[in-house]
């Protein structure tokens, strides 16, 4: 009887490092933000447009296509390193862009695309941040792939960088096959 | 050349590890001088090594690809050094030192009458030295060049220049390191057959003693960091990196007080062996939860996962062997004289089982989030309200009993003859519980019973040193003492605070508590390596006199596009008033954070008088051991 208690510690010690092994080898990313979102239909809003004279309403804008949701500012310094790869991904990838103008100065921000150039097809204007609040957004920049079916497929959290260029370039491909 | 030296006296290092282990194995041909030669061999290219990357970052060798990556020119000296054991590959190093430290200490140990069993404790120290080296040298050699060669650092963040931090992970690691002495004991004793003989506890005190004590002072300056530079107005966090430091330290201070009572009464000794293997295991376990990226924490560490990977898998070697080993072989030590509660071994055992409680509470809150993420694919984390509900309710009775215990006599006690040794102490926490609580009229339960375990620890100890009596012994009533101060500065700090986050404009004014601030001006200074705006504060008390001026900082460091917050306090022994700058301009004003923390060099002065207890004690068992040498 005594003898066998005498294992508990190790049997523990086991459990744990099986445990840990198993986090190790699966591909994760701690500072990963889940969204509640994934793989629910799109938070409906209707807002005015930055460049164009009409309103922009979601239900008309999305559907059909994969289309990338970017929420980004000026003030806002990663968005400017991002601003790149979401170039690439307009020029190069031929991606459908909307980009969300996140508590911003839209004087500034026309002077802002007219420098670095404009990849999106669209700019809803979010003045008071109530459409990032129905998204979710942690924190700008921020990225969701949104399938033709309307559903968001994944979310980015900070700026895009080369690695996650290619794993949202895979994704999207993923989606474009599946349809 | 300097690099390649250090590399090279690195694999030296490997070379005299391997050697002693051999060696340890084929005791009985050996003679002693070949022994100590490979132990002083291995301890001076341990020590080679590590010099030589202190004279990397010393001159600034940006050649080298960790000096390039941690350090920077413009750094003062103090810093640059400091910068060796802010990162990972560094502070590997430091830790291998410190390993083969402890392995020369116990080296000393070495006599005709105990070679066998010391041998043995050599083996085992020796595979956990082989096993660290070999993954410096693999996963993160410290030393590894950089082409082409670089000009200038990519300096350190800022809020690391600090000297609390640039002390704190040294004495760290000699905590941590040195349960690996008490796990090479214990592992020795467990594969040992004729122990009878030898005072293995004796030999094993000395080492967890030092260890517990550095890590005590070690975590109390990672506090007084975070509270001095952090500029969150606390002083500890519930971070799974200060778990990591904390949870050793509590098995640590099982282990010590259980050691005591394997000494006098030759009991307890199986979970004695237990509690030093757990100490050293969770050390290397904190050391990977760190270092391989599994949780996200303050203090990140350059991710890796063969890192994670390599550690876990010699965490896996040493737990399973170790433990192993405990499972078939503790039997023996286990003996069934059943002792009286009332008694000080009674209330040691008791203490030790609540530590254990606590330790493994604190263990399953760090975990607990990783454990969620294994089973469903949510993301949960465990905060301060987890450990206030959980750890607080544990501890209460065990510093009842700390209280009660040290009183009692040996094998049993008389029960009143009891309560009259403990009338004064007694009384003496009544009357002064009163008088606080007639100063800071705050009735929660929590601040009641801080408070009174506060004061009974502190009388009772004051009166065994002011008396002199010889019965007790004085290490233990000084680290009581502290304990008590401690508990006086944490309760104080927690439930007191009081916290205020307002929008201030020049010449506004402000009520915290008893004082008022009054925001005077802002102006711009210049630092030796940074540029800041310096807000200046004027504090009255009640009678409108001035009684301080504060002077919090927002500092920009342009080399590596930093900002800090510096704090200023104006400490006295009965609270802190803490003021930090936050985010603003001349027309909408600033934010400004002012805590009003009481009693928090409390916390400070216990933790340091904690620590003197240590150091009286190391001494006193080093001459106790001398002695039986």
């Amino acid at each position: 009887m005594r003898k066998k208690t005498l294992i508990i510690p190790f049997a523990i010690f086991l459990l744990i490092l099986i445990a840990f092994f198993n986090l190790l080898l699966k591909e994760r990313n701690p500072s990963d933000i889940p969204s509640n979102l994934i793989n629910k239909k799109i938070p409906e809003f209707e807002a005015k447009s930055l460049l164009r004279s009409e309103k922009f309403l979601s239900v008309e804008k999305f559907g059909n296509e994969v289309i990338l949701v970017n929420f980004f500012a000026t003030w806002c310094k990663p968005c400017r390193d991002e601003h790149v790869y979401i170039k690439r991904f307009s020029d190069e990838k031929k991606i459908k862009i909307i980009g969300i103008n996140y508590k911003d100065k839209s004087q500034k921000t026309i002077q802002w695309l007219k420098k670095l150039g404009n990849p999106y097809s669209n700019i809803p204007i979010d003045k008071n941040g109530r459409i990032a609040i129905d998204w979710g957004v942690y924190g700008i920049p921020e990225t969701f792939v949104v399938s033709p079916k309307k559903i968001i497929k994944y979310r980015h959290v900070g700026p895009i960088t080369k690695k996650s260029f290619e794993k949202i370039n895979l994704i999207i491909n993923e989606i474009k096959n599946d349809n | 050349m300097v690099p390649s030296l250090g590399y090279f006296a690195l694999c030296l290092s490997l070379c005299f590890a391997v050697l002693q282990l051999l060696i340890s194995i084929k005791n009985n041909s050996v003679v002693f001088v070949t022994y100590r030669v490979v132990i002083n061999g291995l301890l001076i290219s341990s020590l080679i090594s590590f010099f030589s990357l202190i004279f990397c970052y010393a001159v600034s060798d940006f050649t080298v690809l960790n000096v390039f990556q941690n350090s920077h020119e413009t750094k003062p000296l103090f810093y640059k050094i400091a910068a060796v054991w802010g990162n990972h590959e560094g502070s590997m190093l430091l830790w291998i030192l410190v390993l083969t430290l402890f392995n020369f200490f116990i080296f000393r140990l070495y006599s005709k009458k105990n070679f066998l069993f010391i041998s043995k404790v050599l083996q085992t120290q020796s595979i956990v030295i082989i096993g660290f080296v070999i993954f410096s040298i693999l996963t993160s050699n410290p030393f590894e060049r950089i082409t082409p060669s670089q000009n200038s650092g990519l300096g350190f963040n800022p809020i690391l220049q600090d000297p609390a931090l640039a002390i704190h992970p040294p004495l760290l690691y000699v905590g941590y390191v040195g349960f690996s002495a008490a796990f090479s004991f214990a592992v020795a004793v467990l594969s040992s057959n004729n122990i009878e003989k030898i005072p293995w506890y004796s030999y094993m005190k000395p080492f967890v003693l030092f260890a517990w004590t550095f890590l005590t002072i070690g975590i109390a300056l990672g506090s007084i960091w975070a509270y001095y530079e952090l500029g969150w107005g606390g002083w500890w966090f519930w971070d799974p990196v200060e778990n990591a430091s904390f949870m050793p330290w509590l098995l640590g201070t099982a282990l010590l007080h259980s050691l005591i009572v394997a000494e006098k009464r030759k009991s307890l000794q199986a979970w004695v062996l237990l509690l030093s293997i757990l100490s050293f295991l969770l050390s290397v376990i904190g050391t990977f939860l760190v270092r391989s990226g599994i949780l996200t924490s303050v203090h990140a560490f350059a991710l890796d996962p063969s890192r994670g990977i390599y550690i876990l898998g010699l965490t896996a070697f040493l737990g399973c062997y170790s433990l192993i080993l405990f499972a078939t072989r503790s039997n023996k030590f286990i003996r069934k004289n059943y002792f009286s509660f009332l008694s000080k071994e009674g209330s040691i055992l008791v203490n030790n089982i609540l530590i254990v409680v606590v330790c493994s509470t604190v263990f399953l809150g760090t975990i607990y989030p990783l454990l969620v993420e294994i089973f469903t694919s949510n993301k949960i984390s465990v905060g301060e309200p987890y450990y206030n509900s959980t750890v607080i309710p544990i501890i209460i009775p065990a510093i009842i009993i700390m209280g009660i215990g040290p009183m009692m006599n040996w094998e049993k006690e008389n029960g009143k003859k009891y309560l009259k040794k403990i009338i004064p102490a007694f009384s003496i926490t009544c009357l002064i519980t009163l008088l606080i609580f007639s100063i800071y009229q705050s009735f929660s339960f929590i601040g009641v019973m801080g408070i009174i375990l506060a004061f009974w620890l502190i009388s009772n100890n004051l009166m065994i040193l002011i008396k002199k009596e010889k019965n007790y012994l004085k290490s233990m009533a000084v680290a009581h003492l502290g304990v008590g101060l401690l508990i006086l500065g944490i309760t104080g700090s927690s439930v007191w605070q009081k916290e205020k986050i307002i929008n201030m404009k020049i010449n506004d004014k402000v009520n915290v508590v008893k004082y008022n601030i009054i925001f005077e001006k802002i102006i711009e200074i210049t630092g030796p390596n940074y540029i800041a705006i310096q807000g200046n504060f004027l504090v009255y008390d009640g009678k409108e006199n001035i009684i301080a001026k504060l002077k919090p900082e927002k500092r920009f460091y342009p080399i590596t596009n930093n900002i800090t917050t510096e704090v200023a306090i104006d400490t006295n022994i009965l609270r802190d008033l803490y003021i930090v700058l936050g985010k603003g301009n001349e027309n909408d004003g600033w934010i400004v954070k002012i805590y009003y923390n009481p009693l928090v060099i409390w916390i400070w002065i216990g933790a340091l008088t904690v620590f003197l207890g240590g150091v009286i004690s190391i001494n006193n068992n080093l001459k106790k051991l001398k002695i039986l040498l």
